[in-house]
């Protein structure tokens, strides 16, 4: 048996009976009775960063449900984390709207494209989507990527693409992002942290 | 509200403190009103008035301890080196007037005591310093005597109310930051539950708050307070209630704290909340977790 100084503390059904409770002379039958009558729900707490803005506010985002199979698990309630140095359990207007923005109706939740002269948007599958992607950036990079300028000066660049990266992105995926871009030649890069 | 009182709209710029020294002018008087009014209408509705009774008690018994000697500044100074708690509840030297202090509170029990806590009152009188050094011992040591829950109860109040006084005396800049975190920076002692404090300067920041001496502690929320894991941390409620008082559980090292929030109930207490809410502990325990803190005025809920 594995005895901790925790079980010391163990307040249980079996254990209420010899506890100081009976033995300071009060029943706990009515709240032995009662407890069969109530039940229990589960949810966790998660932190994560806000996606708005530069200031990248932490906040913590309430679930309900167990994580098991058959349970329904739902963001129930997002708030400011009040351990975060930078806004200390605040949020602005648009940060604490950030569960209507998680569940809403109009958000985009796969890959769409609205094709040359259509006017309807039709779901694509991601491979689908990051062919495509690739496939126009390479038309565009063959195009109009400038080995040297008028001067004859050696350049490498690629003007006519721009990319903006994520503010929630934390300094590794920052890393990767600007030499990938810059790999390719491309000048104009910016996040979303910066507007 | 008066309509001089200026209203806080944004947070504030200070810092909020790290370690907060109980106030033994008014923790225990707070307690009883929030026993007293936990004990309107409840299923163990008897036991929580004979305990806000008991923490009324303590805050007479509280009010007349400001003369005690603080801890030795050197001695203070020491521990904060060693990153020690200066008050160790199992080392520091009980003040000489202890054992009357527990007797005091013996005697203030004994009107409208139930019949069954006659004879253990009784006995509290007329012990020995050895005798009662005995029974706090064993309660701070974890070893209570399972035929001396009355009188060990009896005790562990007289110490709460002795070294929340002695903690009040501490000056909180010569405290370490405790490290486990699961421990009170004044006397290492295990804490009762946390409480997710707000004020001017706290926007629901967690604290523990210590099972013996009442002094709070800023620990991060959504993080296992036992094995400081901030994965696997879920929260239990009894289905329907107000969400003020939730079982912080963890899944990494299986035990669990309540946590209480004061935005969604301002009175809420630590120890009276904590013990009106006994239906969580069974529903928790039964769920496979066990307790990480203890409250010393119930005990021997493990059978």
């Amino acid at each position: 048996m594995n005895v901790t100084r925790r079980q010391f503390f163990r307040i249980c059904t079996a254990g209420l009976g010899g506890s100081s409770i009976a033995m300071m002379g009060f029943s706990p039958n009515a709240a032995l009775a009662e407890v069969r009558t109530f039940k229990l729900t589960r949810a966790t707490e998660t932190r994560n960063t806000c996606p708005y803005c530069s200031v990248s506010c932490g906040v913590l985002i309430y679930s309900s449900g167990d994580k098991s199979k058959n349970a329904h698990a739902e963001i129930i309630h997002i708030e400011g984390d009040p351990d975060n140095p930078v806004n200390r359990g605040t949020l602005c207007p648009k940060g604490a709207g950030l569960r209507d923005m998680v569940q809403s109706a109009n958000r985009l939740k796969w890959p769409e494209v609205r094709e040359a002269g259509a006017s309807e948007w039709k779901k694509i599958s991601w491979n689908e989507a990051f062919d495509r992607i690739a496939k126009h950036m390479k038309a565009d990079r063959d195009a109009n990527f400038m080995v040297q300028n008028k001067d004859g000066l050696t350049v490498n660049r690629w003007t006519s693409t721009a990319f903006l990266a994520s503010s929630a992105a934390p300094n590794e995926a920052g890393y990767l992002t600007v030499k990938t871009i810059r790999a390719l030649g491309m000048t104009s890069i910016d996040t979303q942290a910066r507007i | 509200m008066t309509p001089t009182q200026t209203i806080e709209i944004h947070p504030s710029t200070e810092v909020p403190p790290v370690i907060q020294l109980p106030q033994p002018g008014r923790i225990f008087a707070d307690r009883h009103a929030r026993f007293a009014a936990l004990s309107q209408q409840h299923s163990l509705s008897d036991w929580l008035a004979y305990l806000g009774r008991l923490t009324q008690a303590q805050h007479d018994i509280a009010l007349t301890l400001d003369t005690l000697a603080p801890p030795p500044p050197d001695a203070v100074e020491r521990a904060r080196q060693h990153g020690m708690p200066p008050l160790a509840a199992l080392s520091y030297p009980r003040p000489a007037n202890w054992t009357d202090i527990a007797r005091r509170l013996a005697e203030k029990m004994a009107k409208g005591a139930p019949e069954a806590m006659h004879a253990p009152l009784a006995a509290l009188g007329a012990m020995t310093v050895t005798e009662l050094d005995a029974i706090a011992d064993a309660l701070l040591d974890g070893r209570i005597d399972p035929d001396a829950l009355p009188e060990t109860t009896i005790v562990a109040a007289a110490l709460q109310t002795i070294w929340t006084a002695l903690a009040a005396r501490l000056d909180v800049k010569t405290l370490a930051i405790p490290d486990p975190s699961e421990l009170c920076p004044c006397c290492g002692s295990l804490p009762v539950a946390s409480i997710l404090k707000t004020s001017a300067q706290i926007n629901n920041l967690r604290y523990l708050h210590c099972s013996l001496c009442n002094t709070e502690w800023n620990v991060p929320r959504a993080t296992c307070t036992a094995c400081n894991t901030d994965r696997d941390v879920n929260y239990r409620q009894i289905d329907g209630d107000d969400g003020s008082v939730r079982a912080e559980c963890c899944d990494h090292c299986k035990s669990y704290l309540k946590i209480m929030a004061q935005e969604k109930n301002p009175g809420v207490d630590p120890v009276a909340d904590d013990l009106a809410t006994l239906a969580l502990d069974l529903l928790v325990d039964e769920a496979g977790y066990s307790r990480s803190g203890p409250n010393l005025l119930l005990l021997g809920g493990a059978g």
